[in-house]
């Protein structure tokens, strides 16, 4: 009852500040000393006081900073996030397009960390000397470190240009049709429609970009890991645990692994908000049409609402992200009270 | 006691559970191996009916009245038909499309233009003169960035179905090139009202026909657009209606933005076309079995502007300065570095069309005689700043060197210059705000026409960037009544003869004339009739693929 309250208190929130973080960035992109009109009309447009006076009446840009945000507002608690001025569609289209590839290419990189990070970073924290730890130690400085440009780069020159392993970047064959959208990640549409080739080649696609993506998190959490385990298997229950003539491997995965994992769970959450959020270079480097390109290229050309809507799309997840990993850390650990 | 079994015939029995194993083994690598050799649901044409080209899109919408982009004027020359065009690389000869033959009145102020018959739409409709006084009236009456290539046309008429006609205000012999522009691509009025579209003179703000024009075409081109993903892919594939069929079933372009990735891309056979590659690349893949390199003439001009308002352009507003400027760089050193097939500028106007100087008439690098021209200005010493788009790789040229070797040039006849990078909003936002001190920057055509660099003349669009106006000097105004003279001169000699002295003065104006890159592009060896065009880049219907 607790916690039903403490969810629905912070679902009730969750729209102020959203209008919140839409002020915010309103007034940060209206911070940049430069004009759309420069960024959206060619040389000549850009010299005739008739096209901008016309570009800017059509987009709104010839009101005060006051009103155009309040009508944003208006159309905000309409569902309407504004047209874009890169794409002349809607805000919401485009999110609705772009976010789902994200969202894949951040889930592919999430169980990538997982599966590798977190057993790594066990077998690091039980094997405190040896090989594993040294692996662990290596994984964890690499991907916290490598600039995530350069290893996209080389990544495909190696795995794609040099032994043909990986195909050419984007999320799919040039060739191949999408399947028809359903939940908007091509492996998951795919598979409902039948076409297990196109999941295949969208599989092949995700791989490079997913692996790339993940470093940083797999680096992280795999340091985590260790010295959550290091922490937990020192602790008095451990030891009782061993005294009582339990097998090895079973006191540390179903005793002490359980509770080190805790804080890793924390950290999951995040790093998946970091993962979408942070996309946009391995985006643009493996030309991932997703979240993070439309976000790279909303900024360079001031594209007012398309810059809002990836704002406040950006800030809802982490606000679900977040609200989740206290729920679930509530769940799973029956020490924790929320609410 | 042995407990092997024995057999019919006498061999050994196979056990059911190994029997079992070996038949599911082999159905479930049969299942495999078609899963993973099968050609995806939904794959499209094999290869040879599909064009895959790779290019850093330049599209802000596909509305041909609405946009003057390159990736835009390259789809919309698929999809869309204008009155004349020209072929491949050529911006010189006009050729006829929709319209078979033209003709011009003694005063050079009206274009008659005769339609081709039995022109369809998408929709199966036959095109008439209607459909281009709609489509040409649309562009003019939404007044957005294209609509200045109408400028100076008074009416366009439809007499019968099968005419058109442009009144102009004065002579323009530029309005041929003028409607090969695929922003003058023909639309079919019918659909295109239908979906919201006017031409009317409160099209401003009735039309609404652009997002329905960003998705879909409604033309007779070659081409019709199947789908577009902003930033991300357009998918065009034959227009069985069209009166001329394209030599590939189905074109892909897809927004590779890194010149790299476009290269890698292209050796390992994944496009078909690399567009948007530097010379970097270019060179790399040179040397690749199975890829072939060109490099094609763009018309774009890189230039240095100096501000003749001396509060701005403080010692750069002294044309002995200015003077200095010129006879200090290094050409041949700048020339290496604009890459290979570039062409020095002597003036100006672009040598791409008639009328500019030849590039043996370019000034010489003489530093004796810059430096005396700065102690004549009482100048020895100068120092200023040149802005630059900070990483701009614009047509193959890479701004960063070039910016540094102007510097190192300046500096050896004394002039101290900081270099001043900036994004390209900030440098824009400068450029245009008439507040760059000096400053390197292009000019690409917005049509094949010597008329579109009349720009920098005094009082025109970027003289007055430079603040150079007819009032600033007797020169600057003759020059100005010079230009104006050119653009309205119908004989085509006496256009050129007068282009040729316009340039010659533009050349002691506040500029500093660089050059002509020409912009690599590479293709697979199965391609043929790839050629780059500087208005439109590539035309897709004239590309094969073995």
């Amino acid at each position: 009852m607790r916690l039903a309250r403490y969810v629905v208190r912070r679902v009730l929130l969750l729209p102020v500040l959203l209008v919140g973080v839409s002020v915010l960035s309103f007034v940060l992109s209206h911070l940049v000393p430069a004009d759309p009109a420069t960024a959206f009309l060619g040389q000549r447009a850009a010299g005739d006081p008739v096209v901008v006076a016309a570009f800017k009446h059509r987009w709104g840009l010839d009101r005060p900073l006051p009103v155009q945000y309040w009508i944003y507002l208006e159309g905000l608690l309409h569902g309407d996030m504004g047209t874009s001025l890169s794409t002349r569609r809607p805000v919401t289209v485009d999110l609705r397009e772009r976010f789902p590839a994200t969202v894949e290419l951040a889930i592919g990189a999430m169980v990538l960390s997982v599966v590798v990070g977190v057993p790594l970073g066990l077998f690091a924290g039980v094997r405190r000397r040896g090989i594993a730890a040294d692996a662990a130690r290596a994984v964890s400085l690499l991907g916290v470190s490598t600039p995530v440009f350069w290893l996209g780069l080389m990544a495909i020159i190696l795995f794609y240009a040099e032994l043909g392993w990986a195909p050419a970047p984007g999320p799919l064959g040039l060739e191949v049709t999408p399947p028809p959208t359903i939940t908007g990640l091509l492996i998951p549409d795919a598979v409902l429609a039948g076409q297990f080739g196109v999941a295949l080649d969208a599989l092949k696609h995700l791989a490079l970009p997913a692996a790339v993506l993940s470093t940083y998190s797999l680096g992280s959490l795999t340091r985590l890991m260790r010295s959550t385990m290091i922490e937990t298997l020192t602790e008095d229950y451990v030891r009782t645990a061993r005294a009582k003539g339990l097998p090895h491997w079973s006191v540390v995965v179903r005793h002490a692994a359980r509770n080190a994992f805790i804080p890793v769970l924390t950290v999951m959450g995040l790093n998946f908000g970091n993962l979408l959020a942070g996309a946009v270079v391995t985006e643009t480097v493996f030309s991932w049409p997703g979240l993070g390109q439309y976000a790279f290229e909303a900024a360079s050309s001031l594209d007012f609402a398309a810059i809002m809507g990836v704002g406040m799309l950006i800030a809802l997840t982490y606000l679900v992200m977040s609200l989740l990993v206290d729920v679930t850390y509530a769940f799973i650990d029956p020490r924790v009270r929320i609410g | 006691m042995n407990r092997r079994r024995a057999s019919v015939g006498g061999g050994s029995r196979i056990g059911r559970r190994a029997l079992f194993g070996t038949a599911g083994a082999a159905i479930g690598s049969a299942w495999l191996h078609r899963l993973l050799d099968a050609a995806p649901a939904g794959a499209a044409p094999a290869a040879g009916g599909t064009l895959l080209v790779g290019e850093g899109f330049d599209i802000a919408n596909l509305d041909p009245g609405r946009t003057l982009d390159l990736t835009s004027n390259m789809i919309n020359l698929a999809v869309y038909d204008t009155l004349v065009t020209f072929a491949g690389e050529d911006l010189k000869t006009p050729k006829p499309r929709l319209a078979t033959s033209w003709t011009v009145s003694p005063d050079g102020k009206t274009y008659t233009f005769k339609l081709r018959s039995g022109v369809r739409f998408e929709s199966g409709r036959e095109l008439t003169s209607e459909d281009v006084k709609w489509s040409f009236d649309r562009l003019k009456n939404i007044e957005s960035q294209a609509a200045f290539l109408l400028d100076g046309v008074d009416n366009v008429g439809a007499p019968d179905p099968q005419t058109v006609t442009i009144t102009l205000q004065r002579p323009k012999p530029s309005i041929i090139p003028i409607v090969s522009h695929p922003s003058l691509g023909v639309l079919d009025r019918v659909v295109v009202q239908a979906q919201g579209g006017d031409a009317g003179a409160d099209a401003k703000t009735k039309d609404h026909a652009e997002s329905f024009l960003s998705s879909h075409s409604a033309g007779t081109g070659a081409f019709r657009l199947v789908s577009y993903s902003p930033n991300n892919e357009a998918i065009l594939a034959r227009n069985p209606s069209s009166w001329r069929q394209p030599h590939v079933e189905r074109v892909v372009l897809k927004n590779i933005l890194e010149p790299a990735s476009q290269q890698l891309q292209l050796e390992r056979g994944s496009i078909d076309i690399a567009d948007t590659i530097g010379h970097p690349q270019a060179d790399a893949l040179v040397s690749r079995p199975g890829v072939v390199v060109r490099h094609s003439m763009s018309a774009t001009t890189f230039y240095l502007l100096m501000n003749l308002d001396p509060k701005i352009g403080g010692p750069f507003s002294n044309p002995k300065v200015q003077q200095a400027v010129r006879y200090a760089l290094d050409y041949e050193g700048l020339m290496a570095l604009a890459g290979p097939g570039a062409v020095r500028l002597a003036g100006m106007l672009t040598p791409a069309f008639p009328g500019a100087l030849p590039a043996s008439e370019a000034v010489k690098t003489d530093r004796a005689r810059a430096k005396a021209l700065l102690k004549e200005a009482n100048l020895t010493g100068a120092r200023g700043k040149l802005s630059y788009v900070s990483g701009w790789v614009r047509f193959g040229v890479q701004i960063d060197p070039v910016v540094q070797k102007i510097q190192a040039d300046l500096a050896t006849v004394g002039i101290q210059v900081e270099l001043n990078g900036m994004p390209i909003l900030a440098a824009k936002q400068l450029f245009r705000g008439g507040n760059a001190q000096f400053l390197i920057w292009s000019w690409a055509p917005d049509y094949a026409d010597q008329d579109d660099y009349l720009v920098f003349l005094p009082g025109r669009l970027v003289g007055k960037y430079a603040h150079w106006t007819p009032e600033t000097s007797p020169e600057a105004r003759q020059l100005a009544a010079l230009g104006a003279q050119a653009e309205t001169e119908i004989d085509t000699q006496k256009r050129s003869a007068l282009y040729q002295r316009v340039d010659h003065m533009l050349a002691q104006g506040p500029w500093v004339p660089l050059f002509v890159p020409a912009l690599p592009f590479a293709f697979r060896s199965a391609v043929g009739g790839a050629t780059y065009n500087a208005i439109w880049e590539l035309d897709l219907a004239a590309i094969t693929k073995s």
